[in-house]
């Protein structure tokens, strides 16, 4: 730092470039970043809302509907029902992966021998993309050739392949999808657990709080907001996931499995009705918002108490 | 950190439940592995084995290194590559600007920037296809490179602002008085001080792309310009697909990254969670 100095105290100013070349235009700094950003987020979100208030024709503009499209894609006896798996798929899932994730954070947090290696293991699925999980766990779970078959059929029980059965499909999916996503609770809750302070719960058992109540009185207020947001994460990825649901059992048997995402994607990709499935993806859009808000206002509104 | 020891009767039902817990994380993984090692007729055979009868490396040869599987690689490195350059370069800038200056509504566009953090890939991907048809990037290796890069940028200069804030800005004014310009001090001081940072964001930007599927498969139509999710989703779907080769595909695929997590654990879990938003 001293040399520095010395050198800027003895040396003599040096020539400068041209004035415009030394300013700094943060503006300027910021605009291929926010030009991108625009390009491809803000631009077709509106795309989106255009298209979907009109008739289509691949991808040209066919005439205004007004709200058809939504009409078409929610309030049809198929939209209502979609929405119901959408919704199942979401609440199955979280109650799946959070009392999972949550659980196996409070377990990594305790003395066990080879932490590291349980950590590893245990975040393994967070690394495998949802297309190979679905492969995976389609590939386990067949009824002909999977290893699962064979348990039952030791007590006499002929498995139904769960993913063609009405009953199993949703299950089946469920538990592919939770496999990927405790991993992140996982980790986000421990990393939140390691910062509460040992001296806090020491003291709590010195006072006599039973091991139910440091949890419920130290260790849970702590990680309230961590798991607030793991909760929010988890719902939106399973509610925008597209590949599980097309891979295992592309919405069916007879629509089970349809939901509003996947509906989206095929809409688009597979009828090329651009009009139906712009509209479905700002109802999912706007729903990702709803999401958000109504958890940050469950996480703000008692965060005080 | 103080750690006491468990009562032995918690200490075996803790181990207990980790380890089916660990059964469960690996079970998929591991039945892929096995059918990865079986020949075609084991693999339809009942009732199923764990263990292959007679392990082969077939399969392995015929996934990985098949002409078209090495093609999806290239071109996912491709787009890796240039998301890479992109992201970064125009994600270091922005928060750099946003870091060491003050200036009228710079508030606001970090929030309509973080904003776009919350579109989900599904509600814009149908206007993206029309899109890159109508400025000719459709099925080329860019138009997802760019899409990737959007989507990457305000995470990445979330995550660079924090670790450019911790760099002292009178490292960069020394570098000024020595003649720099004040661009030129932050490449030169700064940059090579974030590479925690940058090492964070590359990992970031190629798992995402890796693991991606979506926008691979609605940017790209031809084989030739798939990436390796679509093309395992390729190899599913063909007609006659074999669960021997398949398996051993999907489960290559999963290795870059567990190589990469190995390697890089604390890097890994840094970037990971800072793009766990976007999905």
């Amino acid at each position: 730092m001293s040399a520095t100095l010395e050198r800027a105290v003895i040396s003599p100013p040096r020539r400068r470039g041209p004035r415009i070349g030394r300013r700094v235009h943060p503006y300027l700094l910021m605009a291929p970043a926010l030009l991108l950003v625009a390009a491809v987020s803000f631009l077709p979100l509106g795309q989106a809302i255009t298209q979907s208030l009109h008739r289509s024709n691949f991808l040209d503009l066919g005439e205004f509907v007004g709200l058809l499209n939504y009409q078409r894609f929610l309030f049809s006896e198929a939209g209502v029902a979609r929405a119901w798996n959408s919704l199942v798929f979401v609440i199955g899932s979280l109650f799946v992966a959070m009392p999972l994730g949550f659980g196996l954070a409070l377990l990594l947090n305790l003395p066990l021998r080879a932490r590291w290696l349980l950590r590893t293991v245990l975040i393994l699925p967070w690394l495998v993309s949802n297309t190979v999980a679905a492969l995976l766990w389609a590939w386990l779970l067949s009824a002909h050739f999977g290893p699962i078959a064979p348990v039952f059929a030791m007590f006499g029980v002929v498995m139904p392949n769960p993913l063609t059965s009405e009953t199993l499909a949703m299950p089946a999916l469920i538990l592919c999808n939770a496999w990927g996503a405790y991993p992140l609770i996982m980790v986000f809750v421990l990393a939140a657990l390691q910062t509460i302070p040992t001296e806090l719960q020491e003291a709590a058992r010195i006072d006599g709080a039973s091991s139910w109540q440091r949890f419920r009185y130290i260790v849970f207020p702590l990680v309230r907001n961590t798991t607030l947001v793991t909760l929010v994460l988890t719902t939106l990825h399973t509610f925008n996931g597209v590949s599980i649901v097309l891979i295992m059992t592309g919405g069916g048997p007879v629509g089970v499995t349809d939901v509003m995402a996947l509906r989206v994607f095929e809409e688009g990709f597979k009828f090329y009705r651009m009009g139906l499935a712009t509209a479905g993806a700002v109802v999912i859009f706007a729903l990702n918002i709803v999401f958000t808000i109504v958890y940050m206002r469950v996480l703000r509104g008692d965060g005080h108490a | 950190m103080t750690r006491r020891r468990l009562p032995p009767l918690a200490s075996c039902a803790a181990h207990g439940a980790a380890m089916l817990a660990c059964a469960f994380a690996l079970l998929p993984v591991l039945w892929g592995l096995s059918t990865s090692f079986k020949f075609a007729g084991e693999v339809h055979a009942w009732p199923p084995s764990w263990l292959p009868a007679t392990p082969t490396l077939q399969n392995w040869k015929d996934a990985v290194l098949d002409p078209r599987f090495l093609r999806y690689v290239l071109n996912t490195l491709f787009v890796v590559g240039v998301s890479l350059i992109i992201s970064i370069t125009f994600a270091l800038m922005a928060a750099w600007a946003t870091v060491r200056f003050h200036f009228r509504g710079r508030e606001v566009l970090l929030l309509v920037m973080w904003s776009t953090i919350m579109v989900p890939g599904i509600a814009v991907v149908v206007p993206l296809y029309g899109l890159a048809v109508d400025v000719g990037l459709y099925d080329t290796l860019w138009a997802p490179a760019l899409v990737f890069s959007a989507w990457l940028v305000p995470t990445l200069v979330w995550l660079l602002r924090g670790f450019i804030a911790a760099v002292p800005a009178e490292l960069e004014e020394s570098a000024q008085i020595d003649g720099c310009t004040p661009l030129g001090a932050f490449v030169r001081v700064t940059v090579p001080l974030l590479w925690p940072g940058l090492v964070a964001a590359a990992i970031l930007v190629f798992v995402m792309i890796w693991n991606d599927f979506l926008i691979g498969y609605s940017l790209t139509l031809s084989d030739e310009n798939r990436l390796v999710q679509v093309g395992i989703y390729a190899f599913m779907t063909e007609t006659g697909v074999e669960y021997g080769p398949l398996c051993a595909a999907a489960i290559a695929s999963i290795i870059p990254i567990v190589v990469l997590y190995a390697l890089l654990q604390r890097y890994f879990i840094q970037g990971l969670t800072g793009g766990a938003v976007k999905g």
